[in-house]
Order: C-alpha cells, then sequence, then structure tokens
C-alpha cells in the first residue's frame, strides 16, 4: 500500500493475532485485511476498526490483497462495517480483492453490495470523485433565451 | 483371446500428493476416477472393453484408510503379475491402458490394425498426441513394464486415431469433459433417466418443488435439491450431494458426497467436499467454513473415488 501523499501516516496495529497494517489518506483510512478472516481474526479486526466505524462520516477503504480465506464471519463482517458506515453518511470501499476473496464474496453472494477497485489509489481517489448526478448532463432549455437575450441587448 | 489391464493409477508417473483437487494438474490419473456425471471415466472404460474383450483387470493402488500408506505391492508388479496370468490364460493380445485420459477408441478396429501389422505392440495416437494405450503381443512382450521403457515407443506401431479424447489434465479438462457429454460432443452419456430433455436424474435423487433444474443438468444418485435452488448451464451434481435451501449451482460441478450451504452463488467451479476450484478466476480453495461447504455427513471423503476403483477391482476378480 503505497499512495505516495506526504499527509499519508503508515503505522501498523499489534494486535494478539497479528499486525494490522493502517494508512490515512486525509480523511480517508485504509486498512490491510488479514490473510485469514476467521473469528478469532474479526474479533481483533474489529477493535481496531470500531472506533473508525462510529467517527463522522467514516470514509474505509479495505484492502483484502492478502486475503486466502474467509470465512461467513467475515463476510458478516463487512457487511456490519458497511452497514455502520452508510449510517453515518460515510462509505465503505473495497480494493485490491485477492482471487480468493473475489471467489468467496461471490460464492456468498455479497460481491456487488460492496463497490470494489483494482487497487487503493483508485479506491481513494474514488472518494474524491465529485458524484455524476452532482454534474449538469445537459444545457438547460433556457440558455438559448439568454443568449438571444444578449444579442438583442448588444443591438439595442 | 483379448485381455485387458487398466491401471488406475501409476506411481511411477510421478503423480504426487493424494488430493486430485488441492494440486488439479499435477495428478493425472485422479480426474480419470472421478465420477462424472453418475460413473467414473475408469469405470466407463472398463464397461466398455467388457464388450471386446475376454478379460478385463483393473489395477490400482488402495490407501490404507488411517495412515495413508499404500499397499506392499506396486503398480507395475500387479500388472505384470495380471499380465503374465493372462499370458498363461493363452491371450493373443492384451490391451494396456494407463488411464489419466478419457478417450472413446474402437478397440475392435485398432486390434485389427495390431494383428494386421503383426509388431510386438501398437499404441493409440489421437490429433494431439499419443494415449497411454497399447495392444501388446504377449508372446514377445515381457510385461507391463515393458511399455514403460524408452524403447517401446520406437518399437511400436503407431494406431492413429480421430476418436474423441480428453486428456484430464486438469479441472479445466473435467468441466470439458462434462459439457461435451451434455452438448453430446462425444458418446459419454450421464447415467440416470432423462426426465426431460437434457435433465437426467438418478435414482434415489430428491428434488424440491420449488427448486428448478435448468436443462442440461444432471443429478446423481441419493442427491438432494433443497427449495428454491437453481441447478444450471451444463452443471452436475454427483452421488450422495446435497445442494441446500436458495443456491444457485451455475455451469459447476459437484464432486461426490459435499454439502453446498443456504444460499449460495456457484459458477464456474468445481467442488469437492471443502475443496474449490474457481476456473473463472483460476483459484483453488479449500472454504474452512463448515456451514459454506463440506463433506457430506452421511458418508466420509473418498468414498466414491474408492467404490468405482473396487468395483473395478470387483470385475477383475470376476473374471
Amino acid at each position: 500500500m503505497n499512495m505516495g501523499g506526504k499527509q499519508d501516516l503508515d503505522r501498523r496495529v499489534k494486535t494478539r493475532k497479528g499486525v494490522f497494517k493502517m494508512l490515512t489518506s486525509g480523511p480517508i483510512v485504509v486498512m490491510q485485511v488479514p490473510e485469514v478472516l476467521k473469528v478469532g481474526e474479526v474479533h481483533d479486526f474489529m477493535q481496531e476498526l470500531g472506533p473508525l466505524l462510529e467517527s463522522n462520516r467514516p470514509r474505509i477503504v479495505l484492502d483484502l490483497s492478502q486475503v486466502r480465506s474467509m470465512e461467513s464471519a467475515g463476510v458478516e463482517m463487512l457487511l456490519h462495517c458497511l452497514e455502520e458506515v452508510l449510517k453515518r453518511d460515510g462509505d465503505l470501499k473495497l480494493a485490491a480483492l485477492s482471487p480468493e476473496a473475489e471467489v468467496i464474496l461471490e460464492l456468498m453472494r455479497v460481491s456487488r453490495v460492496f463497490e470494489t477497485f483494482l487497487t487503493c489509489e483508485e479506491a481513494i481517489r474514488s472518494f474524491h470523485a465529485i458524484p455524476a448526478e452532482a454534474v449538469p448532463q445537459n444545457t438547460p432549455w433556457y440558455a438559448n433565451v439568454f443568449n438571444e437575450l444578449g444579442v438583442v441587448k448588444q443591438a439595442s | 483371446m483379448l485381455g485387458a489391464i487398466i491401471i488406475a493409477s501409476d506411481q511411477s508417473r510421478q503423480v504426487q500428493g493424494d488430493r486430485f483437487i488441492a494440486s488439479p494438474g499435477s495428478e493425472l490419473a485422479s480426474w480419470a476416477a472421478v465420477e462424472v456425471m453418475g460413473k467414473a471415466s475408469i469405470t466407463r472404460l472398463a464397461d466398455a472393453l467388457w464388450e471386446v474383450c475376454d478379460l478385463v483387470s483393473v489395477i490400482a493402488t488402495l490407501r490404507d484408510r488411517r495412515n495413508g500408506a499404500q499397499s506392499e505391492s506396486s503398480l507395475p508388479d500387479l500388472a505384470d503379475e495380471c499380465f503374465a496370468s493372462y499370458k498363461r490364460k493363452g491371450c493373443d493380445a492384451v490391451l494396456i491402458a494407463r488411464c489419466g485420459a478419457y478417450f472413446e477408441l474402437d478397440i475392435a478396429t485398432m486390434l485389427a490394425f495390431h494383428q494386421e501389422r503383426g509388431l510386438e505392440a501398437t499404441r493409440a495416437f489421437v490429433d494431439d498426441g499419443p494415449l497411454d494405450v497399447w495392444i501388446v503381443d504377449p508372446s514377445v512382450v515381457s510385461g507391463y513394464s515393458w511399455v514403460c521403457s524408452p524403447s517401446a515407443c520406437a518399437r511400436s506401431a503407431v494406431y492413429r486415431s480421430q476418436a474423441y479424447a480428453n486428456r484430464l489434465q486438469s479441472a479445466r479438462d473435467f468441466r470439458r469433459l462434462v459439457l461435451d457429454g451434455f452438448h453430446s460432443r462425444c458418446h459419454l452419456r450421464p447415467e440416470g433417466a432423462e426426465i426431460k430433455p437434457g435433465i437426467w436424474v438418478c435414482e434415489g435423487a430428491l428434488i424440491e418443488r420449488s427448486a428448478r433444474i435448468v436443462a442440461p443438468a444432471f443429478i446423481g444418485r441419493n442427491v438432494q435439491i433443497s427449495d428454491e435452488c437453481l441447478i444450471t448451464r451444463g452443471s452436475n451434481v454427483e452421488s450422495d450431494s446435497h445442494i441446500h435451501f436458495g443456491t444457485a449451482v451455475e455451469n459447476s460441478s459437484i464432486l461426490p458426497n459435499t454439502y453446498v450451504g443456504i444460499g449460495l452463488d456457484l459458477a464456474h467451479s468445481i467442488v469437492d467436499g471443502r475443496n474449490l476450484i474457481n476456473l473463472q478466476h483460476n483459484v483453488s480453495l479449500q472454504i474452512t467454513d463448515p456451514v459454506v461447504l463440506r463433506e457430506s455427513a452421511a458418508r466420509g471423503r473418498g468414498r466414491k473415488l474408492r467404490t468405482d476403483i473396487e468395483s473395478g477391482m470387483a470385475m477383475s476378480s470376476a473374471e
């Protein structure tokens, strides 16, 4: 996970079962999901992720590149996290899914629930992008009227 | 008199491990021993050979259930013993098939070709190269070990055939064989009864009323398909498996004794107990969560594979 930004803060969180790599890019938090996501790992991971979910408008990217095995508890955790961030007007995106993670999410019918990105950088950029619906798609019908009025005004 | 020896798996060919699905492609013989639409390729071959041969033997090494150790006699030794017994019984020719591939050779034509040439051995070739199938003259050839020797190729006549063959070297080949069977691109026919066009169901299968089976599909012996399931796009669910509530199986093979959990979406995959190969993502993984995938409760792993081989052994002893 190399974001390259100066404001990025990379830290490793030590827990009983391992080290969770965490990185912040402005208000966005990127967390690396552990290789094995069973009940025990889910508990440890949630201890770290939990406070972030309770912040105002949490923006979280989960890096699934290391995931090799995921139980249904892991999938439930992802769904729970998504639910929590959406409640607080935030968003959670998945990035760099390993083939194993992709297969498991598809198998459990949740792959379409999440927004997924090929890399963490893409996922971070997506938070900065202006949503398509916010951009006017067509020129309004009255724009021509104003143009014509301008021409008349100049002529007079 | 024509005798046939089928070697189910041969450790002398650098066959690795005992779990075919954990390392697809590395264990050549294993895919041929896996049930495909009700019957393993080896068993199908043995059945086909019974029609043209007077004696048929299937030779396999059965592993000890407790410690995985193999029986004392090695496969080449067993094959040599069998070859010698055929010789004593007066066979004019012996067909030797080291079974890794599925093939549909016309054995009678190959035998005629072999007898016409009068050479010590004839080896079958298909479009993409040689098969491990020979017809040898037992009065000249010393035994099974002869076909394993480097000189065997040079001293064999080449019998070229346009017959269908699938080398079954990988999970992808296995799926291709299933689809070729469904689409009549080969003579492999599903077992059981065709209850609707393109839907085959075997004895003892239980399909709940609200489950949907879309052709082509195969449901094996004692399979249970629960409510709201969907089995579609050339999927085969092999014997003693259970597809639980609301799960969709698409373009996939469920191997014998497999439980597939509730509300799953299984596509482009081969599942054997906890092991899953996804052909779309080209990944092989083991699902540790028993509510998702597991071996079905009724019977232990490898039972079907062993039964097929044992039925082959029984055939051998019945001769």
